[in-house]
């Protein structure tokens, strides 16, 4: 029983870390900008559906989809002003420059938001409903639904939409968006605010569940990488999945080893998956 | 290559021309704080402690010390919530800035690193930040703390168990990794053994860590009557909301090393944080006579008048620290670093945060913890050495809460 | 392919360096201990990073494991200094050669990735070592005798450097050059690539453990935070490619110029320190992405808008 309910924990949460991973796993594969601030903006996020919670009233999960436009724009005029200028650059300055952005953003947040503790908390914040003997945290239940659902609609947009098979075009070749009439400028935006908006939408759920701080971002990051390794940079459902199997594997290294071990495994669930199979993870190009 | 020197040069000279201006009348007080970072939310409870404490000796006169009236003046740096930083500061306030004495940074670790500097440099330091044990057993001359043992932070709470009404048998102790908590795990689970208490769950998690969803269930699973719990507030925030979704009831008691006095830790629960036992070193009470303040109320009145939030303990040890180095300075008659702490060694008097306010021969305070709960969004004592007040005792289940 | 002089300048800079401990005050020596060390780092980085081009974020992981090895086998086993340096050392150079040659198969992003990785289990590990102290870290006895630390960081920035001065004017550093600009076509002219980026890792690990050693001793504590800090890894990489990777004194001038950078916003304005430091961060790359020698070389040719060219070739 205790092993039934740590698995259905450790699913749970995946769903939760496959969202968090989905965006920086999209703008890493069609721009190639590993997005070490991708933390820092789910914390933006978080904060963005707070303050919409706390000062309209608005049930925090219509929140996190205004969240989702204003992240949007964030992200757009984040790619359009600044990372567009220096994305045809070594790998290395991609790097440099997200990981200034996120030391900026987070101490922008601590200016802005200060180090207090905040909790997107509504009403129903701790029910929970029994099934199969089973203990389900209703926000959670929610926030996995929600994960999935996203991901289904990112899926959605990439292969059935125009828009999103000119992004795929772009992943492959930068002239191939061209072909699509869109300005190749316009689209690496787009594709980079879409990503952020997945970053606000998990962020907003991230506070329903525990508190957000300026400085929750870095952590963040590191475990959106290893899941966006783990799944993969192209389908969206993977990165669900390897949101899950860190989701899973976190779970039973604390009921087998102790807490203290979670990071040991996911930490070197990302070195193996990458020195044993590094082809698959490899994108498109 | 040039480049190079002259950034040296300009980096000295910089440096150098920092230095206060300094008065021959005025005493100043060092200290690098977290006042950004991820532990600026308790950081500022010091930098304003130490601010309105000073400010206050200094309105009533200042003190006097070898037949001279001398004024207090505080220089205070923003480690960044950065030890390596903290560490450098601390040099540079006894070096360049040249303070005469050192109060200390907030937290275990940092205390643990900076009191280095202090045993260095035979500077005495007092701080209020750290209670690890291991900060007190190098056999440091110069570092004198304000906070009681963490090894002893659950001493008052098993005590009360044998006196409660269904006592608790079998315990779930739940604790973070760092040297501040690790100290406390190890203290408490020799007392609960001594006690003759079962511990059935005793898991340690990572420092930082937000999901505790495996451990609740390990612990629902063995269905314990008491949980002991040893982190930092936003992690003990988590644990109650995450105990709430997980619907994970101990049969009598639930309580925290950190948290449940502050005023944020009932905010962000609202009326999830009833019923949640914690424990602070300090209360503001009339009992506790100051020379300054009255007694510990009118600090409690004159912290929130000038900030906007009440004083917790942290900020009380604060304060205390400000008034040893008063106490001790007008004690020794002279500025001298060593005559200074052969006083500090020495002293004992009633203070806003302590009634005997005096050093164990390691350095440390020795002061009981009083057991608190929230009680209607209310902070109430409960238990000391006897009780205060009567506990909403056993904790009712989730589902039973109105 | 450098003239004399800079040499001639640089053994000046190092005797003069050399005589800060005695007419210098404490908060100079200090500072000095931190900048050489931090120099040293970043040098050790460009043996790996600057001449083969392969993005380390792992480096940490060596300043950590020389910490450790210097603090164990000081607390636990009595044993003097000297020898706790070489026990670190010897761990981050075993270390890299082990994980080495599986994760310097990985490309571009994915190495740095796995690196990154790979520092954070070695932190999650080090924490669960009761012979580490665990989470908690360990107190090392305190020395007092700041110059010494000062002397000893500047000799083993020193000795770095002059690696670096050999790794650049050998066939070894050739081979190393060749497999940064093209690494198949490095491999079918009879060069091995993977032998070559193994060793160049493992020496960066040799200097990288010594500094960690040697700081772990100054600071009297070490913790796993502070030990396999990211933060530090990417200092060293913005220093180093500030100052121009692959470069003999490139990264020893950046780190020092970006150090005292640092020392005066930290101390002039606190608090907002590490907004400039994200700042500079962010405009360096849009600005000078080829970092400080680039920048000279191209101001002299084409002034301010050099700034510009560099946008001019990197934006969509």
């Amino acid at each position: 029983m205790v092993l039934a309910q740590i698995l259905l924990n450790g699913i749970l949460l995946g769903g939760l870390y496959g969202l968090m991973a989905l965006g920086m796993a999209l703008v890493w594969g069609v721009l190639n900008i590993v997005n070490l601030a991708h933390g820092a903006l789910i914390m933006l996020g978080g904060y963005v559906v707070y303050y919409i919670f706390v000062f309209t009233g608005l049930d925090p999960f219509a929140a996190i989809a205004v969240a989702m436009v204003i992240m949007f724009g964030v992200g757009f005029l984040l790619q359009y002003g600044l990372l567009n200028l220096i994305v045809r650059s070594a790998l290395l300055n991609t790097l440099l420059i997200t990981f200034g952005l996120d030391v900026v953003i987070t101490y922008l947040a601590q200016f802005l938001f200060t180090a207090d503790f905040r909790t997107i908390n509504p009403s129903y914040a701790g029910a929970n409903f029994s099934a199969f003997g089973l203990t389900v945290p209703g926000i959670r239940f929610a926030a996995f639904v929600v994960a999935i659902a996203l991901a289904a609609a990112l899926w959605w947009l990439l292969n059935r939409r125009p828009l999103g098979l000119a992004i795929r075009a772009t992943s492959q070749n930068l002239v191939a968006a061209r072909l699509y009439g869109v300005d190749p400028r316009i689209l690496y935006a787009v594709t980079f605010g879409i990503g952020t908006a997945l970053a606000g939408a998990a962020g907003g759920l991230y506070g329903m569940i525990a508190n957000l701080t300026p400085y929750i971002g870095a952590s963040l990051t590191a475990k959106s990488f290893v899941i966006a390794i783990i799944g993969g940079l192209t389908n969206p459902f993977n990165v669900i999945l390897g949101g899950i199997v860190v989701g899973i594997a976190e779970s039973l290294a604390t009921l087998y080893f102790g807490a203290t071990y979670s990071d040991v495994v996911s930490f070197g669930l990302l070195v193996l998956v990458l020195v044993v199979r590094p082809t698959r993870t490899l994108r498109a190009a | 290559m040039k480049n190079s020197i002259v950034a040296l040069a300009a980096a000295a000279a910089f440096a150098s021309s920092v230095g206060l201006a300094r008065a021959d009348n005025v005493i100043t007080l060092g200290a690098s704080v977290q006042l950004t970072g991820s532990s600026a939310n308790t950081g500022r409870y010091y930098r304003d402690a130490y601010g309105l404490t000073i400010a206050k000796i200094n309105e009533a006169g200042g003190i006097k010390v070898g037949g001279k009236t001398y004024k207090l003046a505080l220089k205070i740096l923003d480690n960044q919530s950065d030890v390596n930083l903290s560490v450098r500061q601390y040099v540079q306030l006894i070096t360049s800035d040249k303070v005469n004495f050192l109060l200390g940074p907030f937290a275990s670790n940092f205390a643990l690193s900076d009191s280095s500097i202090a045993e260095k440099y035979q500077i005495p330091m007092v701080q209020g930040g750290g209670a690890s044990t291991q900060i007190y057993t190098r056999h440091y001359k110069y570092i004198f703390g304000t906070l009681p043992a963490a090894d002893d932070y659950y001493a008052s709470t098993i005590e009360m168990f044998g006196k409660l009404q269904p006592k608790p048998e079998t315990v779930a102790l739940v604790a973070a990794d760092d040297s501040f908590d690790v100290s406390v795990a190890k203290g408490t689970r020799e007392r609960l053994k001594a006690a003759h208490m079962k511990i059935a769950v005793d898991a340690t998690y990572r420092e930082g860590n937000s999901d505790f969803s495996s451990i609740l269930t390990q612990i629902k699973a063995a269905n314990v009557d008491a949980i002991l719990w040893s982190g930092h507030e936003t992690e003990a925030l988590n644990f109650i909301r995450q105990m709430k979704s997980l619907n994970v009831n101990p049969k009598d008691y639930y309580g925290f090393t950190v948290g449940v006095p502050t005023e944020d830790f009932r905010k962000a629960l609202g009326k999830d944080a009833n019923y949640a036992f914690g424990m602070t070193s300090w209360l503001p009470s009339a009992t506790l006579k100051d020379r300054w303040f009255g007694d510990a109320l009118g600090f409690a009145k004159a912290y929130k008048a000038k900030f906007g939030y009440d004083p917790d303990y942290h900020a009380a040890s604060g304060a205390a620290d400000v008034e040893t180095f008063a106490v001790a300075l007008e004690k020794a008659g002279s500025l001298n670093p060593k005559a200074v702490r052969d006083a500090i060694a020495k002293i004992n008097f009633s203070s806003l945060y302590a009634l005997h306010t005096k050093y164990g021969e390691n350095g440390q305070i020795i002061l009981p913890q009083i057991v608190v709960q929230i009680q209607d969004g209310k902070l109430v004592p409960i238990y000391s050495d006897q009780f205060l007040n009567k506990p909403q005792y056993p904790v009712p289940p989730w589902n039973k809460r109105g | 392919m450098m003239g004399r002089w800079p040499l001639v300048l640089a053994v000046l800079v190092a005797i003069v360096l050399a005589g800060v401990p005695w007419f210098g005050n404490d908060v100079a020596v200090q500072f000095g201990i931190n900048a050489l060390l931090l120099a040293t780092l970043a040098q050790s980085w460009n043996i790996l990073g600057g001449f083969t081009g392969y993005v380390s974020f792992g480096n940490s992981v060596f300043y950590g494991l020389g910490t450790y090895g210097t603090a164990v086998a000081m607390t636990h086993f009595n044993l003097p200094f000297g020898v706790g340096l070489v026990v670190g050392a010897v761990v981050a150079m075993l270390c890299a050669a082990l994980v080495g040659i599986p994760i310097l198969r990985l490309r571009g992003p994915y190495f740095a990735i796995a690196t990154l990785g790979l520092n954070g289990a070695m932190a999650a590990i080090v924490s669960n070592l009761p012979i580490a102290g665990s989470n908690i870290g360990l107190v090392l006895p305190l020395m007092r005798g700041d110059a010494i630390f000062y002397e000893l960081a500047l000799a083993l920035l020193v000795v770095c450097t002059l690696t670096v001065l050999w790794i650049s004017s050998s066939r070894y550093g050739m081979a190393l050059v060749a497999i940064r600009e093209d690494e198949d076509a490095a491999g079918s002219m009879g060069v091995n690539a993977t032998l070559y980026k193994v060793t160049a890792l493992v020496l960066s690990a040799l200097f990288t453990a010594i500094a960690g050693g040697i700081h772990a001793y100054w600071s009297t504590f070490v913790d796993p935070a502070s030990a396999f800090d990211t933060t530090l890894n990417v200092r060293m990489v913005i220093m180093c490619v500030f100052g121009g990777p692959g470069t003999v004194f490139g990264p020893v001038v950046g780190s020092f110029i970006l150090s005292a950078v640092y020392e005066v916003l930290a101390s002039e304005i606190s608090t907002a320190a590490v907004l400039f430091f994200g700042l500079v961060i962010v405009l360096a790359v849009v600005f000078t992405p080829k970092g400080l020698t680039d920048l000279m070389a191209g101001a002299r040719r084409s002034g301010w808008r050099y700034l510009f060219r560099n946008i001019r070739e990197n934006r969509l």
